[in-house]
């Protein structure tokens, strides 16, 4: 059990840069997620916590011990490959204590403890099987069973279920969320889909062009989100963006562009004075699909955005309605439910649940309030 | 026309199509064991001559298998010439080079295929560019300085003279199948507790065991039948390998025409076996450095 | 029996000994460059290696003298080195090169000092007549461009002289290359289009490709003898069967002593066709079925397939092999050498290759055949990088 520091880490290939200055700090047996678009260097920096590409600068501890010049034999972690990495020509037993052998334990103490990691995971009819006639989710299972064994530090897991189908993402999915509880050690885990990050993290850090660009717990990266691409990443549908600038109006902030005029920060009781100063900066509302109420018929409230339907998608149990909005024809998507009616052609008018909305500055991204 | 007129003949023009196509099958058969016949007979030839009683050794003879077949020359062979010397000689010779070969093109080649270092690129195409160089360019001057070194007639010498003329080959075989194997077994595997060059030897090696198969056979064949190097660095005719040998059974004098007969099958065969065996496997090896891209 | 085992255990050990100390060597000069004491340990550890193993193999009878020069030598190449690994190479890269090491050892040893050697040799006069005093003293007498003047006025061997040797030599090559794709391509087509014994065939093809060369090379030309091989009984008696093709002069043909270079050619076209066959056939049977379909929906006639489908995606399969190919038959000595090669041989078949094969080690023409071996390997060097540049084949070949 350990926590893991990131101090000022860069990263080069050659000239190129691709993490700048990350600093990160995970606490003992925190579950943290790394999850941004591929590219990104979230793979690199879990890479760089395993030894297995070297830091440009800046360090990198485990625990209270700085591990840059160790070698990841010395680093006691473990790791699981997105291609789960089992070795051809051994058994499931024989790559689960692989480890262990070249430790020299004992091997009464190796048979133990793949047993035990086998009875976790429900392997123990394939123990003596090849990695060949296992099927994917049987294999990720070995490849974490490999990486129980050998009681690490640190568990970094590097797109573990990538590669796997819909339905046995999930399955694996829920075993590792059971599997952090019951071993209570620290993981680090790669990926790039938000809903694993949003479902297994006890805290996010989302990666974006070599840079952290926010931390926080699930709901909190979702609902306070620092930037426009953190607003972007987390959450589906993806949150909808109206450019547009900011007026002071009553007392209070309005945004406004054509065809577009919502309040968005205090009423005629006033904000707080430093938001007031922003009027007349351009800036990006940002909406969640969820957090918008789709009024057939005019119903010319304060904060109401006539839009025309465009497309009507049906889930099942929700909605998803294109709309066009505004005079510029800003595309915006709302998740309503199944039960409520609207036709493409529909002239209809949207409000926006002042929950739901998010403001930030056009020329930086960053969040404003 | 009538309806059953056009069917009439459709049916007659399909069975018109299936005798022409029989007929070009057959052609085709034809030439094939035509080409086959080119290409055995030879083999076969040696294999009636090595059977001619002693008297009818040089005939005319075309049969197969000749009057009065007898395994005389087999026997002559062993008794009468150092054909067992010849086979040992070439063995131990062929064996050594091999494995000399092997385990220097297996290292190098995880090098080429694994690491970014600066030279990488040029070493590999100086590998391919050594596959230019006029056969018996080097002949020379490894001679001679085999010659000072006093290793004439001597398996080191042989070995040396053989032990890299097939390494760039075996060094392209070998990286080719390294590039296949995921890089993050390795990883896992240093992850697990190996060093580097552990990781190589322990997951690298034994899963490329039939591409290092493929590269000693391909040593093992280049050096069991070389001839023109032994030719230079051999002269004791105890020491000579079965390609020497062979050459001057069949040299000077036709009457020696059934033992050379005999002799070749012996030492055909199981090469022939072997490399037909392994044929398809060596083919992929050699083309798949020049053909991946 | 038990010596030749011994030899070999005594070679293992040997190379065994010798890459570890050439290992060793390297992991200190990579591991230890940072440290104070690293140039003083290196120069002394080195000169102390070499000094030691030249005593040893040379059983300690050497002159001081030689010692002492070759401590000081080696101590002073020792230091370059030192210096190269602390400012130069300051340990990256260690694995790499410490992989590398043995093989490219070997390689500069057999490969890169013998064609030094070589350069050495053209320049300076070892024939039959100085080798005894070369052994003895190493010294050999300077003798300029004189080698190289000769290649191209005298003959390497007793007539034929250089340029028709040349010229000899592209036309062997190109009939040979040429045979070879052209058969190998019927062979596989017609593979290609059965499917019934098509194992059997294809393993019949190469039997050629299969047999040692010796054997199947000598095996040749015996069939080529005037009187007992089988082309000249086959001749003989299709025109006693025939009488009238007889006065068209079909009978009986002197192949070995008049015909060598036709002889050989056919020899080494029957060799050459089996390995292209199988080239082109993988070749063949890696194309889609779906690329013919398209195209005979499309309207294409069979020769349209082949020439717009089939030639255009062999290609890269093809490229390679026509290349190797075309340098192996350029180099190629055994088949000549086998069939003309005896005492007293004939030299109209003779090539480059064959003619620098038998100067240097039928007529002990050393320091000759080391120049013409230089001037044949600047043509050949010349020729490949302008077929590199032009085909472009480059791209393929290295990746």
């Amino acid at each position: 059990m350990a926590s893991v520091t990131f101090k000022n880490v860069t990263k080069k290939f050659g000239l190129n840069e691709v993490l700048h200055d990350v600093s990160l700090q995970i606490a003992d047996q925190e579950f943290l997620v790394l999850v941004g678009p591929s590219g990104c260097g979230k793979s690199t920096l879990l890479r760089m916590l395993a030894g297995l590409e070297e830091t440009t600068e800046g360090e990198i501890h485990i625990g209270d011990r700085l591990v840059n010049h160790l070698p990841p034999r010395s680093r006691e972690i473990a790791m699981v490959f997105q291609d789960y990495a089992l070795y051809p020509h051994m058994t499931v037993a024989e790559n689960m204590s692989f480890g262990l052998r070249l430790k020299g334990i004992d091997l009464g103490e190796i048979d133990r403890r793949v047993l035990k990691a086998a009875n976790i995971l429900h392997i123990e009819p394939l123990l003596r099987r090849t990695p060949r006639q296992l099927s994917g989710g049987q294999r990720q299972r070995v490849a974490i069973g490999r990486a129980i064994v050998r009681e690490p530090k640190v568990f970094l897991f590097d797109e573990p279920l990538s590669n796997l189908d819909a339905k046995l993402r999930e399955e694996m999915r829920i075993e590792i969320a059971k599997l952090h509880q019951k071993l209570a050690t620290t993981i680090i885990y790669v990926t790039h889909d938000q809903v694993e990050a949003m479902t297994l993290a006890s805290r996010i850090a989302v990666v974006n062009a070599g840079q952290i660009q926010q931390v926080g717990a699930p709901t909190e990266v979702f609902g306070r989100p620092e930037n426009v691409f953190v607003a972007g990443f987390i959450g589906s549908p993806t949150m909808n963006f109206i450019e547009g600038e900011l007026a002071r109006a009553g007392g209070g902030l309005r945004f406004k562009t054509a065809g577009v005029d919502v309040p968005v920060m205090g009423g005629p009781a006033g904000g707080p004075p430093s938001s007031l100063d922003r009027s007349g900066t351009p800036a990006v509302l940002g909406v969640r699909p969820e957090a918008i109420h789709i009024d057939r018929g005019d119903a010319p409230a304060d904060g109401a955005v006539p839009a025309e339907v465009e497309v009507v998608e049906l889930l099942g149990y929700r909605k998803n309605v294109h709309l066009k909005v505004g005079a510029a024809g800003a595309k915006v998507l709302a998740s309503v439910g199944a039960a409520e009616g609207s036709e493409p052609g529909e002239k209809v008018s949207l409000r926006f649940d002042p929950a739901g909305l998010h403001l930030f500055e056009k020329a930086t991204g960053r969040r404003i309030r | 026309m009538t309806e059953s007129g056009a069917s009439l003949e459709s049916l007659r023009a399909l069975r018109l199509h299936r005798r022409r196509e029989a007929l070009k099958t057959a052609l085709i058969h034809g030439a094939l064991i035509l080409a086959c016949a080119a290409c055995v007979y030879p083999l076969l030839r040696i294999l009636a001559v090595s059977l001619r009683p002693g008297d009818r050794i040089i005939s005319t003879d075309l049969a197969l298998i000749p009057q009065g077949a007898t395994w005389a020359s087999y026997v002559k062979v062993f008794t009468e010439t150092n054909f067992l010397f010849w086979l040992w000689n070439s063995l131990v010779i062929t064996v050594a080079t091999s494995v000399a070969g092997v385990a220097l093109a297996s290292t190098a080649a995880y090098a080429f295929s694994r690491f970014k270092f600066p030279g990488a690129k040029l070493g590999l195409s100086l590998l391919l560019g050594t596959q230019m160089l006029p056969a018996g360019m080097l002949l020379l001057p490894l001679f001679l300085m085999i010659m000072r070194l006093r290793l004439m007639n001597t398996y080191l010498g042989m070995v040396i003279a053989y032990s890299v003329s097939s390494l760039p080959f075996s060094i392209w075989i070998l990286k080719g199948y390294y590039d296949t194997i995921p890089r993050s077994l390795e990883e896992a595997a240093l992850v697990d507790g190996t060093s580097v060059f552990g990781a190589f030897y322990r997951i690298v090696l034994p899963l490329s065991t039939p591409a290092l198969a493929i590269a000693f056979l391909f040593n093992f064949t280049q050096a069991w039948n070389e001839y023109l190097v032994a030719r230079v660095i051999l002269t004791d005719s105890f020491k000579y390998t079965w390609t020497l040998g062979l050459f001057d059974l069949q040299g000077q004098y036709l009457t020696q025409w059934g033992m050379f007969a005999a002799a070749s099958l012996l030492v055909t065969i199981p090469v022939m076996g072997v490399f037909l065996y392994s044929s398809k496997w060596l083919l992929t090896g050699m083309t798949l450095g020049g053909v991946k891209g | 029996m038990l010596a030749p085992v011994a030899q070999v255990l005594q070679f293992a050990l040997l190379i065994g000994a010798f890459v570890a100390v050439l290992e060793g060597w390297l992991h200190y000069h990579f591991k230890y460059h940072e440290r104070n004491w690293f140039i003083p340990a290196a120069v002394l550890g080195t000169a102390a290696l070499v000094v030691f193993a030249a005593l040893w193999t040379a059983g300690g009878g050497v002159e001081a003298g030689r010692v002492v020069s070759l401590a000081v030598g080696t101590a002073l190449a020792e230091c370059l080195a030192a210096l190269f690994f602390k400012h130069v190479v300051k340990g990256r890269h260690s694995l790499p090169f410490m992989l590398l090491a043995p093989a490219m050892l070997g390689l500069a040893a057999l490969i890169a000092y013998p064609m030094v050697f070589e350069v050495y040799l053209a320049f300076h006069d070892l024939k039959l007549t100085t080798i005894m005093a070369w052994s003895r003293t190493g010294d050999l007498p300077f003798v300029g461009l004189k080698h190289f003047r000769k290649v191209f006025t005298s003959s390497p061997l007793s007539e034929v002289g250089f340029w028709e040797l040349s010229l000899r030599t592209v036309w062997w090559t190109f009939i040979n290359v040429f045979f070879h794709v052209a058969g190998g391509f019927v062979m596989a087509l017609l593979l290609n289009s059965v499917t019934r014994f098509k194992g059997v065939y294809r393993m019949l093809l190469i039997v050629p490709w299969a047999m040692p060369q010796v054997v199947a090379v000598l095996a040749m030309r015996g069939e080529f003898h005037s009187q007992y091989g089988f082309v000249n009984i086959m001749l003989s008696k299709t025109a006693a069967w025939l009488p009238f093709l007889k006065d068209v002069g079909v009978g009986p043909v002197q192949w070995l002593g008049q015909h060598p270079f036709l002889t050989c050619t056919i020899i080494n076209v029957w060799l050459g066709i089996p390995f292209m066959t199988v080239v082109i056939l993988g070749g063949l049977q890696s194309i889609s079925r779906h690329y013919y379909d398209a195209a005979s929906i499309d309207g294409a006639s069979a020769f349209q397939q082949f020439r717009m489908i089939t030639l255009p995606l062999i290609r890269p399969v093809l490229a390679p092999a026509v290349t190797l190919g075309t340098v192996w038959t350029f180099n190629n000595i055994n088949v000549i050498y086998l069939v003309t090669g005896q005492a007293g041989g004939t030299e109209d078949a003779d090539i480059l290759v064959s003619a620098l094969y038998k100067a240097a080690f039928a007529f002990y023409r050393y320091s000759y055949s080391a120049a013409f071996a230089l001037v044949v390997f600047l043509m050949l060097f010349v020729s490949s990088m302008v077929w590199l540049k032009w085909s472009k084949g480059s791209e393929s070949l290295y990746d």
